[in-house]
């Protein structure tokens, strides 16, 4: 079955382990990283140096009065700030860079990724929820590779020196104050457990505020339309109101595990200014060293505490890291086969069409097709008819390969298209549907698709066999006009016009109208037809339609009927044959009246 | 005065105490806290000059430990309830941008992507919350912190040392108003470059079918990846003023410190300072410097919050252009009479008239059939009774009145719509078709789905109406998703009823059995059909053709076939593949 990539997962199995599994992309910057730690080595070392240089003018320079030895420390104090400032520029634009690069990278991975799935997955994942996951969640991750990476390096850094700054200065207090290190582990292990609870609360609530968003922002006509303003903000501000909640409480308890470390750290002062005030007493300890722990207890907790404010991003790179990672494990479930790959050319391609008992359904347990088998030759122009909902718009999902059958085998040229390469496969085989998508953007690209080798000349010349152009030409600027917001300057059966436009541009060699002209006029409709054919003399043609007449003429005619292809023939045949095909042709003349069938 | 910076005006008004309190809670554990180096400064000299006993030490370390004890549970309090309040802002600007959406109109989304706005909603708003909240607490934090320090420095050490130390920390406004104003520029682009690339995501994906049919996928990844490099470069711009500013502040810390290592430690050889008194000042400096730094920190992130706050103003100031009249008539309940006489209509954007001299009427209970050729003008003249576009004044009525003149709730409550793209919610089958009625009785919907003839294939799916039907549909088949957004408008049941094209994807026998239904209970309402196939308008009283935004022929059916014209034309071209007239 198929992952729905939404679907929260239990809070303990969401772990550090997918930022792991991302680190991949980081990779090809270690030496970014291993650049970012030698300066960070380099900064700290410096900053490091400031107690002990007072240290320095406390015990000597200023007990034995020399000030001249104070001028060296600020002669030597001042080169190293300067190496430290070089030092702290470069390290923050290095490893900034390497964090942006591997979003950059990651961001490429996922869309590729997610345009390798079959239509299954874009049955189950909302795109809102998908398009958050390119742009937000890989900004989040990264946050992991810069600020908690670094926040490791120099922190963790900064706590090994201060450590060793006072092992060095006193190795008997030194050990006193180590006490420190367990109850740091106690109070974090205690708050581990409910931040990341409730950050994920509120991660997943920010998900359905942003999904109503974008939903609700898309179907905003309708709101207004059927007047349910109210009743739609209502639902906004309950699911507004919750997420506000879940971070109050999760901010709630990062603020006190914060301040509890903070208070840590306060006791910690006062115990050695207790500690090692009486050794100064009893002359067991000089002043300075006890200015010195004093600085180095309180050096210590500022990195702990900068650590412990980054555990708030590693859960949020962490809930990031494992949303993405759910979509990138996500296999496709239409795939490649590379071991026989068949490589037709354009030329070589005739267009012979066969289905063998193929059956198929979206969910285990509701077959939409049984048993379809059919062939169609090279060249031929075949319908398919049947109540709506009878899986016609099915088939073709299955021939274009959006979806794999559950058995039964699919032929093109009597080779099994899966054997094809999938860009193959849909360059042999074209499919215009009743719904039309445009991109923002030119109405000559939207025709070419934004492929540099169609020339203009063939876009034109596309317009032109489907009845296209003049309606074009009388757009404010032609071909250049930039279409908005998904073509809705353009009215319905326009946009159809364009989508038959543009798969004139690409020319396959079969070629699947799926309602395609519903929208259009009988007029336009014919004229599109002449034009399509007199392209292409020898194209195979499937074609889905409601109205007959636009499938009259048709070599052959299939029927389907809850998922089975109950009749076949052509027009005369069926229509003699007086089954549901002869049924559908006597209703569907204009003037008959349901009345007459309605009471047999 | 824009819109959100009032509402942040407004907000802070409104919570002017819960503000007060916790600016007030963050100031006291300030001064709390700068009695640290007072205290190990005393304690120090107290040391030096041999006056300590076992006693002393343990007071001076209890005191410091009451001294934590006080500025852990201040500050806490105070950082949460501005954490607190920047949430509750955060709820309240989203709410705020939500209802404001729902009064702009069609043509205002037309121009703006899903992605861009939804930029606004969730990232702006949460940089200007973070302003609020973080920003707040370390500005108040930081300037309190800078002036107990300045203040116990100046009193209790050396006036002098302490002026000498603050020279070189005058640079950092200087700093701050050179590099500011950059960062919020590249700030801006990174923002514009993030929407820009959410946007052709969001397109990317909903067009997957196409781009798949059509070998697409790597023109696309190529389109995807120019956003995607552009936000690098533009991000690298803004990391190198980053890194400079962050740089900086360390280095002035440095300078600052030099100075009192200097001129502080020949005071205290001197004997003008205690040693306890240098060694306070250097934990001083600290303190100093540190608000520095952070004040740039927060008036860097204000700049890019002064961004964001544009970008929302300039969304909340758009104005609704569509909304109820200043006067509008005491109507609450329309009949369904409507007379249309547009001399002209032209869409903002468009050069030629979309519509011209189209007049008709059609009387309460009546039928009007509406046919013409692709982009003739159908749907836009339909759109012009719910005002979905506003018609030009004194051209369109509804039982005699102006629909401009009448209150859009009237208005839009007595008409029904299924629009020729019938968009549907990610739900059930149940909430779709019931989103038209708040608190429809199952028994309604399932009539109304009856009605539209879907019932049957919702029953046959397993879990019936409470099927989750995917984003926009998917999970239906075409003619099901047509006929769930028929169904939505039958459960409405109101006065008038307009189906733009609403049965083009349904076969021919189902859409025989919606007219018969559609007659059946629109019983004395007024229907409005567009149709391309003639049989769905056959029956209607009255039928007016279309043709570039003129009406060329109207009459009923029999009269337009007699007309020999347009119609008759299209009646030949479809009856010769239909059915035999029986
Ligand atoms: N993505 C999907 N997931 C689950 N079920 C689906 C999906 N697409 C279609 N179905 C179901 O499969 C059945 C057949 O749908 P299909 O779209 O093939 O019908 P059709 O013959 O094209 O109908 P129409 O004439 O209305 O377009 C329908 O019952 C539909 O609800
Ligand atoms: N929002 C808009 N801005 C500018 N021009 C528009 C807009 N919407 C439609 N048009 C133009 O107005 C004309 C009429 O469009 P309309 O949608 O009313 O046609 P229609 O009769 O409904 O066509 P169809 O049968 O294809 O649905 C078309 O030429 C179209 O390009
Ligand atoms: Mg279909
Ligand atoms: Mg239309």
């Amino acid at each position: 079955m198929m992952a729905d990539v939404s679907a929260p997962k239990s809070s303990d199995q969401l772990s550090v382990r997918s930022l792991v599994h991302l680190a991949r992309f980081a990779v090809p910057f270690t030496w970014h990283f291993l650049g970012v730690v030698a300066l960070v080595i380099v900064f700290n070392t410096t900053s490091v140096l400031q107690p002990y240089l007072v240290k320095l003018a406390i015990d000597n320079d200023i007990a034995s009065k020399s000030f001249h030895g104070l001028e060296v420390i600020a002669v030597v104090y001042v080169s190293i700030v300067i190496i430290g400032a070089l030092a702290n520029y470069t390290q923050v634009v290095l490893l900034q860079y390497a964090g942006q690069s591997i979003i950059q990278r990651i961001r490429m991975a996922l869309f590729r990724h997610i345009e390798s799935q079959s239509m299954a997955f874009f049955d189950k994942n909302a795109i809102g929820r998908l398009v958050t996951n390119v742009s937000n969640d890989t900004e989040t991750v990264s946050q992991f590779f810069t600020q908690f990476f670094l926040s490791v390096v120099r922190d963790g850094l900064s706590v090994v020196m201060v450590i060793f700054a006072m092992f060095r200065l006193n190795a008997g207090v030194a050990w006193q104050c180590m006490v420190i290190v367990p109850v740091i582990f106690i109070i974090s292990f205690a708050f581990r457990k409910r931040l990341r609870v409730s950050y994920q609360t509120a991660r997943t609530r920010l998900s359905s505020v942003v999904a109503f968003l974008a939903e609700n922002l898309a179907g905003i006509r309708i709101i207004q339309i059927f007047h349910q303003e109210r009743r739609q903000a209502n639902a906004f501000l309950t699911l507004n109101d919750r997420h506000r909640q879940a971070n109050v409480k999760s901010y709630m308890t990062s603020v006190m595990f914060n301040r509890s470390l903070d208070f840590l750290g306060n006791v910690s002062v006062a115990a050695i200014v207790y500690v090692g005030g009486l050794r100064v007493l009893h002359g067991a300890m000089e002043f300075g060293t006890l200015y010195a722990f004093i600085s180095y207890i309180r050096q210590f907790f500022q990195p702990i505490n900068a650590l412990t404010q980054q555990w708030n991003n590693l859960q949020s790179s962490s809930v990031s890291a494992d949303r993405i990672g759910r979509v990138l494990a996500v296999e496709p479930l239409v795939t490649d086969n590379k071991d026989l790959v068949n490589s037709l050319s354009d030329e070589e391609v005739r267009g012979a069409v066969e289905f063998q008992d193929v059956c198929f359904s979206y969910k285990p347990g509701e077959p939409v097709l049984t048993d379809i088998s059919f062939r169609v030759r090279p060249g031929e122009f075949v319908g398919f008819v049947g109540p709506t909902g009878a899986g016609k718009s099915s088939i073709m999902a299955l021939l274009t390969r959006f979806y794999d059958p559950v058995s039964g085998v699919i032929l093109l040229d009597g080779e099994d298209i899966k054997s094809f390469l999938q860009t193959d496969l849909h360059r042999h085989i074209g499919i215009v549907q009743q719904e039309m998508f445009l991109f923002t953007g030119s109405v000559k690209d939207n025709i070419r698709l934004f492929r540099d080798d169609i020339s203009d000349e063939t876009v034109v010349e596309s317009a032109k066999v489907v009845g296209a152009h003049e309606m074009i030409m009388r757009l404010p600027r032609g071909y250049e006009t930039h279409l908005v917001g998904k073509g809705s300057n353009l009215s319905t059966g326009e946009r159809q016009l364009l989508g038959f436009a543009r798969i004139v541009a690409l020319n396959p060699k079969v070629l699947i109208l799926d309602e395609a002209t519903a929208n259009l006029d009988s007029q336009t409709e014919s004229l599109v037809q002449k034009g399509l054919t007199a392209v292409a003399k020898n194209r195979t043609t499937l074609v889905i339609a409601h109205r007959l007449s636009t499938i009259r003429h048709a070599d052959m005619i299939y029927v389907l009927s809850k998922g089975r292809i109950v009749e076949r023939g052509n027009h005369e045949e069926l229509v003699s044959a007086q089954g549901l095909y002869a049924d559908l042709y006597q209703k569907s003349g204009i003037e008959f009246e349901m009345e007459q069938t309605a009471h047999p | 005065m824009n819109q959100p910076q009032r509402l942040l005006q407004s907000y802070l008004m409104r919570h002017k105490w819960s503000y007060l309190l916790s600016l007030l809670s963050i100031l006291c554990a300030q001064i709390v806290q700068v009695q640290y180096p007072n205290l190990l400064g005393r304690y120090t000299d107290l040391l030096q000059r041999h006056k300590v006993t076992a006693l002393v030490t343990l007071h001076y370390s209890l005191w410091l430990l009451l001294v934590g004890l006080g500025y852990v549970i201040l500050f806490g309090i105070g950082q949460f309830r501005n954490g607190q309040l920047g949430r509750r802002f955060e709820f309240e600007m989203r709410d705020a941008l939500f209802k404001h959406w729902e009064t702009l109109s069609t043509a205002y989304f037309r121009r703006r992507s899903i992605g861009d706005l939804l930029n606004h909603a969730m990232s702006d708003v949460q940089t200007v919350r973070e302003i609020m909240s973080m920003g707040l607490n370390q500005m108040t934090t930081a300037v309190s912190l800078l002036g107990s320090a300045l203040v116990m420095t100046l009193t209790t050490i050396s006036v002098r040392l302490t002026l000498y130390a603050i020279i070189p920390l005058l640079l950092v406004p200087v700093i701050i108003l050179v590099i500011g104003p950059r960062i919020r520029k590249a700030s801006r682009k990174v923002q514009e470059g993030l929407s820009d690339m959410a946007e052709l995501t969001e397109e990317s994906l909903s067009a997957i079918r196409l781009i798949k049919a059509t070998a697409n996928e790597n023109i696309e990844a190529s389109r995807f990846q120019k956003r995607v490099d552009t936000i690098l470069h533009r991000q690298v711009s803004m990391i190198r003023l980053f890194a400079l500013f962050q740089a900086v502040f360390p280095f002035v810390e440095s300078l600052a410190f030099c100075i009192v290592l200097l001129y502080g430690g020949y005071m205290a050889i001197h004997g003008n300072i205690q040693l306890g008194g240098f060694v306070a000042f250097t934990l001083y400096l600290g303190m100093l410097v540190q608000p520095l730094q952070q004040i740039g920190f927060v008036i860097n992130n204000w700049q890019r919050a002064s961004a964001s706050m544009t970008r929302l103003s300039i969304l909340m100031s758009e104005m609704p252009d569509i909304v109820d009249p200043e006067l509008p008539l005491s109507i609450d309940k329309i009949q369904g009479d409507i007379r249309v006489d547009i001399p002209r209509y032209q869409y903002a954007d468009g050069i030629v008239p979309v519509l011209e001299d189209v007049s008709f009427s059609i009387d309460k209970g009546h039928t009007l059939g509406i046919v013409g050729r692709t982009g003739s003008g159908k749907t836009t003249l339909v759109n012009l009774l719910p005002r979905i576009f506003d018609p030009p004044a004194g051209s369109v009525f509804i039982d005699g009145h102006d629909v401009r003149s009448l209150r859009l709730e009237v208005l839009r409550d007595g008409i029904a719509y299924v629009p020729q793209d019938g968009f549907l919610f990610s739900d059930t089958v149940r909430e779709n078709i019931g989103f038209s009625v708040e608190n429809a009785t199952l028994e309604d919907i399932e009539q109304a789905a009856k009605d539209a003839c879907v019932y049957d294939d919702v029953v046959d799916f397993t879990d019936g109406f409470e099927t989750l039907i995917g984003e926009r549909g998917v999970a239906l088949s075409g003619g099901q998703k047509q006929r769930t957004s028929i169904a939505r408008a039958f459960l409405k049941d109101a006065p008038i009823l307009i189906m733009d094209d609403s049965l083009s994807a349904v076969d021919m026998n189902t859409e025989k059995r919606i007219i018969e239904h559609i007659r059946h209970v629109r019983e004395g309402k007024t229907t409005l059909i567009i149709a391309h196939r003639l049989s769905a308008v056959r029956h209607a009283d009255l039928i007016i053709v279309l043709d570039k935004g003129k009406i060329v022929e109207q009459g009923t059916h029999d009269e337009l076939l007699k007309q020999g014209g347009i119609y008759a034309d299209m009646f030949k071209l479809q009856q010769e593949g239909e059915g035999v007239v029986v």
